[in-house]
Parts: C-alpha cells; structure tokens; sequence
C-alpha cells in the first residue's frame, strides 16, 4: 500500500536548479533505497518531505491525501522523522537531550521532566549498545563523541520521534561494519512493524543488504525505480550515469613512467594528527596516487604538507632542501598548491567575483599591491581556458556557476603561476562527469610539464587510470605500495581492506 | 528567495532616495531646512561620523563577527591629544596629526592583537579596550588641561576651503576615493572581502588572515583619531568623552550603507550615505518642535523601520 | 610518549570539568579578588561591607542574567539597560501617583515585571520575527525605550516612597534584605535551568539551522528568550530602585555594556550554545569587587577608573582564554 507519494517536486536555489522532478513511491513496510551521484538532488528530495525546505513545485501525497509540508514540527507531526546527512545535533547539549529535542518530556508543564527524559533516552541508546562505545551515554555532552558516535545518536533522535515514516540521508557513512549491522537489524525490525523507510547510501553492499527497492536520480530528475531482487549493482550503476558509462569503467592503466630520478619532493617520517611514519617521494613528472578507504590519513597528510594543519615529527625536501612550512602562505610561497575537495570550504571565496577567484595566488606569488581588472583579466583568461571553464564574465560571482565550474576556477588559480607541486585532495568530489574529464586531462599536462603530483581520491577508477604509482593508506600509514602492472582494482581493494 | 531582494539589490539607491525623501519632508515642516548653508552643516556632522565609518566599515568587513566598540574612546582620546600638542598653535598641527594617527594606530594595534593572537571576540575585546579608554580620559583631563583647536584646523573644519565647501568636506571626500581604491583596486582591498566572506578559503590561498585583521582594527584606530582631530577643529576644544556619540551610529551607518555586520559584502560609497542619512535623520527630528523624549521614540521607531529595508536575516525554511 | 599521553588525559580532565561548570574560571578570579580586598582592607571583608557590595550589585547581577538568556541562543540585547531605565521611573511614577503605601509598590512592581515583559517582547519580535541583525535593532529599541522614560519622567529625582528604599536596604530577623532577595534568584535561577526554554535556547544557540531541523520553533524560543531577558531587566530595575532611592530616565544606560562584559566574565560564549547564568551572576560581583579593591588598593582617585578598565579587559581575556578551553 503506498504510503507517500511525491510526483513532479521541484526545487532551485537561485540559478541553480537541485532537483527538476522529483518523483518517489514509498510503501508501508518497505525500506526504499535513493540512490544518485553527488549533487543529483537526493538530500534535497529529503529535505521537502521532512519540512525542511520549501519545494517550487509538486505534489505529495500522504495516504492518498495531498499535504503540504509546511516545516520541520508540521512533517512530524504528519508522522515524518528524518536522519540528516549534515546532522542536527547541538554540539553542548547531553546526548538525551538531543535525542528527545524535539519533544523533551515535561513535568508541571513548564519543567523538563529529567526522569523522563533519561528514561526516554536509555531506551535508543539501548538499541546500539553492544557497538556503540563506552563513551555514548545519556549524559555525554554531544560535541565529546567521535564522529560515528554522533552519527549514531543522530540515527537514535530519528527514531525517538517514532514515526510510521523514517528517512536515512546517508547514516552509515562514518559507521564501521558492527554498527551498520546493528542498524540494519533495527531497520528490519522497524519494516516489520509496517514503519516505511527511506535510505541513502553510497556503499552498493549496503543498498543489496537492506533495500527492497531502489528509486535512481539522475541530475535532479528521478529516473525509475525497480525491485532490489530482480536487478543488479550493474543495472543500478547504469541507470545512475546513463549514456556516459565509458567514464565510470576503468580504462587501461595510463603508460608507466620510468621511476623518475629527479625528485620533486621527499617526505620522510612524517607524523601528525590522523597519519604517522609516512615516507615517500615524488618525481617531477609524475602522479603519486594515494589511496584506501576514506579518511585513512591521505587528506590529513596533503593538509599538513600544504602547512594548514601542523605535523609532530618528520621532514619533508623540496628538490633536496629542507622545507619550512609553518603556513599555507609559505608553502605557496615554496612552490606547492593544494586543491581540496571541499571548495565550499577551503576554496571557493563565497560571493566575490570569479576574476578574484582565480587571481590571490597570483597576487601573492609576485606580491602585487595594486589589482587592475584589465590586466589580472589577461592573467585569468589563458588559464580557465586551460580547463574549458564556463562563464558569462569575470565579474559575475563565482556563486552563479554550478559546482564542477567553481572547483575548476579553483583549480585555475594555480595555473597563472605554476607551482612545482600539485597536492590533490579529492579534488573531483561532487562534480559532474564531464568537468571531471577536462581536470584529468589538464592532471596529465601539467605532469608531462614536469611538475610532481600528488592526488588523493576516494574514487578507486580514478586513481586506477591517473596514477603511476599508488600508496595505499590504512589507518593512517602506508600498507602498500603499487606500481606498474600491480595497480589492479583487486590489488587496491586487498590492500585497503587489509588490516581494517 | 527573498521578497526583499529587489530593493535590497542597491542600498546606496535606498540610502539617497530616503535622504532626499527625509530633506522634502524637513523642509516642509520648516522652511530653510534643505537650504545650501543648511546641507552644508549637515554634510560637516556627517564627514565626521563618515570618516569614524570608514575605519568601522573596514573591520566589519573582514567579518569573523568584527566590529570596533572602541571607537568612541579613540575619537575622545584623540581629540584631547591633538588639543594638547597643538594647544590653539597652528605650528603645532603637523605633530599633532602624527600623535592622533599614532594614538589610534596603537590602540587598534591592541585591539588587533587580542582579537587574533588571544582569539578574543572583537566585540568583547574593544568593549573592554573602551572601559580601558574612557579610565584614560579621566587620568588625561585630570592631569592637563582639555587644550584648543588651532585656529587653521578650526578653519579648515568650518570655513569654505574650495569651492565653498569646508576642508573637511574635501577630506571626506579624499577618504571615500581612499576607501574604493582600497577596497577595489588593491589585492589588500580583495583580502579584506576574501576573509570576511570565506576565511578559511582565504587563509588556504595564502592570505595572511592574522596580519590583515591586526591591519583593519589599526586602520579603524586611525580613522576614528583623524575623526576626533577634525572633531577638535569643529567645536573648539575638546570636552569629556565627546566620541561617545560614535560609537554605535558609526555601525548604524554602515548597515544602512549596506554592509551586513557578518561582513564580506558592502562597500564604502553606502556607508557614507549612511552616515548622510543617519545625520539628516537626527537634524530633522531636533527641527521639529517635539521634546526630547518623543525624539528619541521617533528616531529608535525610525531606525527599526529603515532596517527593514535592508537585508533582513534569512529565513531558516531554504 | 608517555608524559603526553598524561597531559592530553589531564587536560580532558580540566576540559570536561570547565565543560560541566563553566563558571570555574570566574569563581576563582572572585576569590583571588575576595583575598586581594581582604588584604589591602580587612574590613572590606566584614558582613557589613559584602552586604553593601551585594546591595549595590544586585542590578548588575540581573541584568547579566537577564543577557546571559540572549546569548544563550546567539544573541544580543543591547537594549537592556534602557529597559531598566524604563521600569525604574515607571514604578517610581506609579508609586507617587498611588500614595507610597506598601499596596502601591506591590502594584507597581507587578506594573514594572509587565512593562519589562514587553519590551522583551518587543525585542524579540524585531530581532526573531523581522529578522534584524540584533546589535543594531536593539540599540534602536534602546533609544525607543530611553525616549519612552523620559516621556514618564523627564528629569531625575523624583524619590522612591520610604517603604520602598527602607525595605531594599533593611534587615528582616537579622539578615539583610538582599540575602533574601540573593536566595530567592537563586532559587528562581535553579527552576529557570529545568525548563524546556533554558535547553531550547542553548539548543538554538549551538545550531539555529539544525534546531529548526530538530522541529524547535526556532522564533518563538528567540522571543521567549528575550520576554525573560526583559522580566529580569525589570527586576534589576528594582534593585536599582532601592539602591538609589529614586527615578532617573538614563540610569541603566551605562550598564547595558557591563552586562555584556559579565556574560562573557562568565564563561558564556557570545556565539551561543554555551554557558551559565551562575558565571553571569558570579561576573557581575567580580566586576563590583573590582571597583572595591581598586578603591581599597588606594589609587588615587583619577586614576580609579583606567585601573578598573584595564583590571576588566585582563579579567575578560583570562575568562575567555581559559573558558575556550572547556569547548575548544
């Protein structure tokens, strides 16, 4: 029996459009699997059915009836919990008092009733106990649990509000396999009580463990939904890129270059905060890999290179002399740059024109006082050109480009001025295919310029068919080193999943 | 996204239709309100608030919850510096504007230093650097006597200097063309935006976030002390904590120019619109023949509604 | 390795201790103050003595607590010595015009508590509501406020009835009056804690994005906040009352500042989600205490208030320094 239904939900964020139509069919006792790319507009579905976010247009339907989602309380109050991706926790307040903000339990009408809310509490918290840690308690203070620990009460503050209708934006992604078993466990428990579930995740494993059907979005626009038992990972993954597939399919491994003599940078002992003892060298010309599962040491280790976190011990040579990196600044200043995947935060300068997008390092790098338009323009133009980026002016806010456009003028920055060593963190996360193909190609350019690379990326096919060689991290070292003909997917997977 | 969004497209446009709206209406309700002597004594009252705006503007800017409530106290300090070593001589200007710069510079330079290197909030920092200030005055006036204006600052402040406006008017001017030079056509001036719109990206692209902030509150410091020398020349001599009146329309007039206090967007041309429309404001209410109090009622009511023109906060539904 | 081991460990252990009482930091500058004034004035620290000191602070001490429930969710009110202001000449008014008898106060004061209810209400319908950037709008409501006491009272100096400022100032079994007084916030201050609006607003204070997710009603708990910010202006408006014995249309102005200063004094933090009224409340006497140790420390006069000044802004980088610590 369909429980909720949603045809046609649209929604834009000025010039942006996050979803074009979105169309799902969520029955009672059924977990119903979203699955998209980043930034196809799965988060944003989500959010107009929980209240959220206000849709453009469409209709949902709840038991057959129309309703309108007017906030967060009313979606509750229709029966709506949701589990968000970014979380809505606050960081100073107990873990029960988080659980149960929603709705904290009163006594005299005006007081929290404390027993109550303990009570209330325990009883999710209970739910997770056997993987959850010593440290998750009813009276822990949020901001005090790790990272998985959050996520988890995140998952337990959905499921206080007991609602016939539950939806999961990504709540695995930072919970190891005991944790996500015990989720599951809960899910099926909840499915047999009729509860109707939506889950996202990334983890194809996951979705064939747990989904009963799966709804594919393709660029904001719903594609089709099937039964999980009558399709496969295949099936699925083909739906999500459609036509463009060559590019999600590993090409043949790019031609090794001879190990390359002349060193660009050598790091040798170097420890720090999430990575320890990594040593290793890169060549001019070349593309160092790093890979392994996510979040083992490689983002850690390029920002602490970069000078934006401080390492403990360890040196790093820079064409055989030593580097004193205390800053960003400085390490610009010596020849590296840093490109993150995280440009709302650590690239893109919200709100300001593209042109004084691509020029700081530009500026700083032949410290400039003055910046005249006219000639930062000439600066600008050859290298967005390099990258096939696409824009009305250089005056326009770097706001009005869609994502894989902002990264790339990003990237551009680095270009005016080439710098002798390119660090690469995830630089390609949440972008479409197509800009993805352009940075790769550039990657290659600049390396057969003879400049070192150094690319982190949580997509193994990209590191498969960019790197020359790959350093596989785990839990904070290098396990393995892959080079020429050992740079197998299979090569890659054994060594992440190693000692994990 | 926002029903607003059309009209808060251009708050200096706003800032000068209300300014000509508000000189219509003072001339209605008494004649001779708009006359060119009139403006001219207002544009007078607004340079000194305009140039106070000029150094608030710049640390609002640079965002991080910035914002300088010291202000004032510089602007009191400095006018009893400059009283002091000028004494009524106009040999003694140049030094005197050399002590009021180098005032305000050490005092933004504290403000500077405990903002970024203590990591103190801005707000919390010059609030205490206030308290700090007004002691001081009391210890100064205690000690030396308050001194006078020379009389060729004096001049320069109040008398027609070229083409029949006061130097002060040309001063304020010199600051606005400052200001967007800065602010448009140096890398110093991109910085300044860059951390107060993302200070994260910036420091990632190699901007020095400390070294800037320390650089904005020393240049708030010296505008408010140029502030408080020309105030010296406007009244003569200097009295107790004459900057008070400072402190909070100095950010007033840089919301109404457009500048959000979360920084990173505005500019200087609004803020001196601002100002213009902050003083025009208060001009027309003390025209008016009401008392005090019901003064005070019309201009917090007026203040609250000119807001709302403004950018308002978003709304938490997206 | 080892030696660092320890230090992270004793550090967690400071962490998690300034996290659960914030107020530490202040309570230990309030007693170095306590010993530093006993030293320099022994008598300074007689019953007789910290019995004024409590008499003469008790209106900054509510007016802390009064901002400390805006900053709880993020925000700000400058606009609370105006309010103080406002209450003060109001209930002075209310009491002349009534005849000064102990009926007449009491009217008054539930008078005073309504008209702070309202401009908290105020406030937090300019600030929550319309959406404006809370520095400004309530210095606006301030001068909106300031010019409304000065319609009820335009000049300082009408007297408080006898049994008013007698009452504040006198004794009942022994025991002055603003240790009852003293109890009784206490106690109010406790229940407050165990409200659904104390949690609501820090909860809003450390996300107002995420509150609002959660389902809060994100601008009604903002204006909650403000109304009890207001309520407690109006019950520091009759400390004010009592201690000076009259009514003065700007005599909260010059507090609104220090109520900032004592939040943060405090080990609130500005930016909301984080902090407790006891470190206002604690704040609020150390800023008293400094201005009596500066005295008793015998500065010459002219000198009294830079010493203070500098004595706050090195109090309020030490309360900011070491209370980042419990959070960071």
């Amino acid at each position: 029996m369909t429980k909720l239904k949603l045809s046609g939900v649209s929604k834009a964020y000025g010039a942006t459009l996050a979803l074009r139509r979105g169309d799902l069919e969520l029955d009672s006792g059924e977990v119903h699997v979203l699955i998209g790319a980043n930034g196809s507009g799965k988060s944003t579905l989500c959010k107009i059915v929980a209240g959220s976010v206000r849709p453009d247009a469409g209709e949902v339907l709840l038991d057959g009836r129309a309703v309108t989602v007017s906030g967060p309380r009313a979606a509750q109050a229709l029966g709506i919990g949701i589990f968000y991706q970014e979380l809505s926790l606050a960081d100073h307040r107990s873990v029960a008092e988080n659980i149960c903000l929603p709705d904290l339990p009163r006594q005299n009408g005006l007081f929290i009733d404390r027993t109550a809310l303990r009570a209330e509490a325990e009883r999710y918290i209970a739910l997770f106990e056997t993987v959850a840690g010593a440290a998750l308690q009813a009276d822990t203070i949020v901001g005090d649990l790790r990272a998985d620990q959050r996520q988890l009460v995140e998952i337990m503050k959905a499921l206080a509000t007991e609602a016939p209708i539950l939806i999961f934006d990504e709540p695995t992604s930072a919970l190891d396999r005991a944790q996500v078993d015990r989720f599951f466990e809960i899910l099926r428990d909840l499915k047999s009580k009729g509860r109707s579930i939506v889950f996202i995740s990334h983890r194809m494993d996951e979705i064939f463990a747990i989904g009963d059907r799966v709804t594919v979005i393709r660029d904001g626009e719903t594609v089709g939904t099937t039964t999980i038992s009558e399709t496969s990972p295949d099936a699925v993954i083909h739906m999500m890129v459609g036509e463009q597939e060559t590019l999600a399919t590993p090409q043949a491994a790019p031609p090794i270059h001879a190990p390359s003599t002349d060193i660009a940078l050598k790091v040798e002992g170097l420890t720090g905060a999430g990575f320890h003892e990594v040593s290793f060298a890169v060549g001019r010309g070349e593309i160092l890999g790093l890979g392994g599962l996510h979040g083992q040491g490689q983002s850690a280790i390029l920002k602490a290179l970069f000078g934006a976190v401080a390492p403990r011990s360890g040196e790093v040579k820079l064409a055989g002399e030593r580097l004193r990196i205390d800053s960003p600044r400085s390490a610009i200043a010596q020849g590296l740059a840093y490109v993150s995947g995280d440009r709302g935060r650590d690239g893109v300068i919200s709100g300001r024109p593209i042109l004084e997008n691509v020029t700081p390092i530009h500026a700083l790098r032949n410290r400039l006082l003055l910046a005249r338009p006219g000639r930062l323009a000439e600066k600008a133009l050859p290298a967005l050109k390099a990258l096939n980026t696409k824009f009305a002016g250089l005056s326009h806010s770097i706001g009005s480009l869609s994502g894989g456009n902002q990264q790339k003028i990003v990237i551009a920055r680095w270009l005016i001025d080439k710098p002798d060593i390119l660090l690469l963190d995830d630089p390609t996360k949440g972008i479409d295919l197509s800009a993805k193909a352009d940075l790769f190609a550039l990657i290659r350019e600049l390396a057969a310029e003879g400049l070192a690379i150094v690319l982190y990326s949580s997509e193994d096919a990209e590191l498969l068919n960019n790197a020359d060689r790959i350093l596989v991290f785990n839990g904070g070292s290098v396990s393995r080193e892959l080079s020429g003909a050992e740079r197998t997917r299979y090569n890659l997977y054994q060594a992440a999943y190693e000692a994990a | 996204m926002n029903r607003l969004t059309g009209i808060t497209a251009n708050p200096l446009l706003i800032a000068l239709v209300l300014i000509a709206a508000l000189l219509f209406l003072g001339d209605a309700l008494s004649p001779g309100f708009a006359s060119g002597s009139q403006i001219l004594r207002l544009l007078i009252v607004a340079a000194l608030l305009g140039i106070v705006a000029a150094g608030q503007n710049l640390v609002i800017l640079g965002g991080r919850e910035g914002i300088d409530l010291s202000v004032g106290g510089v602007v009191s300090l400095s006018a009893i510096v400059a009283g002091n070593v000028m004494n009524g001589m106009d040999g003694g200007i140049p030094l005197a504007i050399l002590a009021c710069v180098a005032t305000g510079a050490l005092f933004g330079l504290f403000n500077g230093l405990g903002v970024t290197l203590l990591r103190i909030p801005p707000l919390v920092m010059t609030l205490g650097m206030l308290g700090v200030l007004q002691g001081l005055l009391v210890v100064i006036r205690q000690g030396i006597p308050s001194g006078r204006a020379a009389p060729a600052l004096s001049e320069f402040v109040t008398r027609p200097f070229l083409f029949g406006l006061p130097g002060i008017i040309w001063l304020w001017i010199g600051v606005g063309l400052l200001m967007a030079f800065i602010l448009h056509r140096t890398v110093f001036g991109q910085r300044v935006y860059a951390i107060g719109s993302n200070e994260r990206a910036a420091f990632m692209a190699g901007v020095p976030v400390r070294r800037m902030r320390i650089a904005l509150f020393m240049l708030s410091g010296v505008f408010a002390a140029i502030a408080g020398l020309c105030l010296l020349g406007y009244s003569g001599s200097s009295f107790a904590n004459v900057g008070e009146q400072y402190m909070l329309p100095s950010i007033i007039a840089v919301v109404f120019g457009g500048t959000p206090l979360s920084g990173g967007k505005g500019g200087y041309t609004g803020t001196m619109a601002g100002a213009v429309l902050l003083v025009v404001l208060q001009s027309i209410l003390t025209t008016i023949n009401i008392d005090e109090s019901g003064r005070q009622m019309v201009f917090g009511a007026t203040l609250l509604v000119l807001m709302l023109f403004y950018g308002r906060g978003r709304g938490l539904r997206a | 390795m080892t030696t660092n081991a320890s230090l992270t460990a004793h550090d967690s252990g400071l962490r998690r201790l300034l996290g659960r009482f914030p107020f530490l930091p202040a309570l230990f500058i309030l007693a170095v103050l306590l010993i530093l004034n006993g030293i320099f004035e022994p008598n300074s620290l007689s019953f007789r003595s910290l019995t004024g000191l409590v008499r003469t602070y008790m209106a900054l001490m509510l007016l802390a607590v009064a901002q400390t429930y805006v900053v709880y969710a993020a925000d700000i009110d400058l606009s609370v010595g105006a309010i103080a202001s406002l209450v003060n000449v109001t209930i002075i008014v209310l009491m002349q015009h009534m005849g000064g008898g102990g009926l007449s106060v009491l009217a008054a004061l539930g008078v005073g508590v309504l008209v702070g209810l309202a401009c908290g209400l105020v406030n937090g319908f300019v600030v929550a509501a319309l959406r404006l950037q809370a520095i400004v709008a309530t210095f606006a409501t301030s001068i909106f406020f300031t010019g409304l006491a000065l319609v009820i009272l335009p000049v300082a100096g009408m007297p408080a009835p006898t049994v008013f400022w007698r009452t504040y100032g006198g004794s009942f079994f022994g025991i002055p009056f603003v240790f009852y007084a003293a109890a009784t916030l206490a106690i109010l201050l406790y229940l407050l804690a165990r409200t659904r609006l104390a949690t609501q607003l820090l909860a809003v204070g450390d996300g107002q994005q995420a509150a609002f997710q959660s389902g809060l009603p994100v601008t009604a708990i903002r204006i909650g906040g403000y109304a009890l910010c207001g309520v407690f202006a109006a019950l520091a408006a009759f400390c004010i009352t009592g201690d000076t014995a009259s009514g003065d249309p700007l005599v909260g102005a010059k507090m609104t500042l220090f109520s900032v200063a004592a939040v943060v004094l405090g080990g609130s933090a500005l930016s909301g989600g984080f902090g407790t009224v006891a470190g206002s409340v604690i704040a609020a006497l150390i800023i008293g205490l400094i201005n009596s140790l500066v005295f008793f420390a015998g500065t010459p006069s002219h000198w009294q208030n830079f010493v203070q000044g500098l004595a706050i802004l090195a109090a309020l980088m030490v309360g900011v320094l070491v209370s980042r610590r419990g959070r960071a």
